[in-house]
């Protein structure tokens, strides 16, 4: 299909069914590759290589990790009685930057989506189940996206370990920090005024 | 605001044509059918809306053989001048700016052009099925209260979702899909309500605006009914529940904003059935008047009234009423039929079957 022939082209269609990434992209990428030095091309496939042969998600959260447990996992340092429930474990890079949560994770893999055939069943979510008996979990914060799908999730949740005595938070929404009020949109400005507080004073 | 001037190249039918509509006032575009005339509607239509009036795709307005149609307009905003440009390809990325701004979304148009368009489509609004009605109060919805469009956006969201997982329990109620059902229900429960309420909020504003706007047309005074009709009684999560049974086995969801019924009536009897062609396009063009108000109101000032082909099917009476009650602000209508001698028109222009477009001087002599 393409100008090219042979393994340039098959790399010029490899990398143009990457996310993000369209065939102009794709295109001057293997040139790139083509030119660079033969070990800086040889350490970006095995990079790729030893990604797929050695990464698991954790036996315990379902992060990424390097067989067995994930880093967060095996980090004693945590406090084991609070876990933040995410959609991915990309989520976890998010919350862990903000330096706020001190916590372990649960990754659900994904959030309700009738859709796309995504229920609880297709969600770690019975694995969450299984930890709140087992590692004395206090306080659950659910950490999904607020959108349609995380919202309808965070509440599917909520509804389960309600019961069950624990503490259960769901993530505020509202502005982000060191921007102007005139520029917030109506939904988020609405749910950041919802979510008020009394302020120390 | 008002449309100063609108420049096609390449466009539909015509090659090159510019219109300079009366600022303040009436302009009438006359020709033929087929000439041409409601695509110079549909050309202000793009360009506030940047799709087409007629629901046609992007490469079907441009003129056969041409690789791109080019519009041009300039608004007066207040005592802002706007130049809005739109290049549409025959084939590849159209564009829009406004203000030699790229514009990507209909909403980044902002105020540069607000237009009220009624076409003879809009006799489905009363002849049509409720779906018809529904989209007149969420289009309408969106101009007076354009918040309530997430409520309307979610619903639809969650109907498709909770639809989904309807079909697939396969009309069995596993503790699973009960547990998500719930949560869909809840959610449901939130922004069909609110829907709900925005629009028979809508409705209680436009019934008395519809029955002037249909009594003034008719020369009488005219009971005309708009009653919002929820298809449930009670919290929509009630009727969820109790519908529930049912929605397994149908696969679908029986009750909600997607089922309700906006009823309308003409002394008492159903706009749909019990009501002459005449008379519905009246009720039709009556409840494109009446949001035409409240939009006028709620902007502050009046979006630019584009009629289309708005005497076919009216007698000479409401012609002649529809014109003299005109409301205030600038208005662009078409007619195959010679205007009548009441129209207040300053400016009129004809358009001929080859795409040329004259302006004709009016015989009231004052423009």
């Amino acid at each position: 299909m393409g100008v090219f022939s042979g393994p340039l082209q098959s790399l010029i269609d490899e990398l143009g069914r990457l996310p993000g990434i369209g065939p102009k992209s794709a295109q001057r990428i293997t040139f790139h590759l083509l030119k660079v030095a033969p070990e800086d091309a040889l350490r970006l496939a095995q990079s790729i290589i030893a990604v797929k042969e050695r990464i698991t998600l954790c036996t315990r959260c379902f992060n990424v990790a390097e067989g067995g447990l994930c880093a967060i996992c095996l980090d004693d340092r945590r406090d084991i009685t609070s876990v933040c429930v995410v959609e991915d474990p990309r989520d976890i890079v998010a919350v862990e930057k903000t330096g706020e949560f001190a916590g372990r994770y649960h990754v659900l893999q994904g959030a309700l989506n009738p859709i796309e055939g995504i229920g609880p069943d297709q969600l770690r979510v019975r694995e969450l189940l299984a930890r709140l008996g087992e590692e004395g979990i206090a306080e659950v914060i659910l950490c999904t996206n607020p959108n349609l799908e995380g919202e309808a999730t965070a509440m599917y949740l909520a509804r389960l370990l309600k019961p069950m005595g624990l503490v259960v938070t769901r993530i505020a929404s509202g502005l982000p920090v060191g921007g102007d009020l005139e520029y917030a949109d109506e939904l988020t400005l609405g749910r950041a005024l919802e979510g008020r507080r009394v302020i120390e004073a | 605001m008002y449309l100063a001037s609108l420049s096609i190249s390449e466009f539909r039918n015509f090659a090159e044509a510019t219109i300079l509509p009366d600022p303040t006032g009436t302009t009438v575009i006359t020709g033929s059918n087929g000439a041409g005339k409601t695509s110079l509607l549909e050309a202000v239509g793009y360009l506030a809306t940047l799709q087409s009036l007629r629901g046609s795709p992007k490469e079907a307005m441009v003129r056969i053989g041409a690789e791109r149609a080019i519009l041009r307009a300039v608004t007066m905003v207040g005592d802002r001048s706007m130049d809005i440009e739109a290049e549409l390809a025959a084939s590849g990325r159209s564009r829009t700016m406004v203000n030699r701004q790229t514009v990507r979304r209909r909403a980044d148009l902002g105020e540069a052009l607000r237009i009220t368009v009624f076409s003879p489509d809009d006799i489905a609004v009363v002849r049509g099925g409720p779906a018809e009605r529904r989209r007149f109060l969420d289009e309408a919805l969106a101009v007076v209260a354009p918040k309530t469009t997430l409520h309307a956006d979610e619903t639809e969201k969650i109907l498709r979702q909770r639809a989904a997982l309807l079909r697939r329990a396969g009309k069995r109620l596993s503790p699973e899909v009960e547990a998500t059902l719930d949560v869909w229900d809840a959610r449901l429960d939130l922004a069909g309500t609110a829907l709900v309420e925005a629009r028979e909020a809508l409705t209680e504003q436009l019934a008395p605006l519809a029955e002037q706007h249909y009594s003034r047309l008719a020369g009488k005074a005219v009971d005309v009914g708009l009653h919002y009709r929820r298809s449930w009684s009670g919290t929509l999560r009630d009727a969820l529940a109790a519908s529930r049974p049912d929605d397994l086995v149908r696969g679908i969801t029986l009750v909600g904003p997607h089922r309700d019924e906006l009823e309308l009536t003409l002394s008492g009897l159903s706009g749909r059935t019990h009501t002459s062609q005449g008379e519905q396009r009246s009720m039709a063009l009556a409840l494109r008047l009446a949001t035409h108000q409240l939009a006028t109101e709620r902007l502050g000032s009046a979006p630019v009234l584009l009629l289309d082909d708005v005497f076919s099917e009216l007698d000479p009476y409401r012609t002649r009423a529809l014109l003299e009650g005109l409301p205030p602000g600038q208005s662009i209508l078409t007619t195959a039929l010679p205007p009548p001698p009441e129209v207040a028109a300053a400016t009129t222009y004809e358009v001929k079957p080859a795409g040329m477009v004259n302006a004709l001087v009016s015989e009231r002599g004052d423009g």
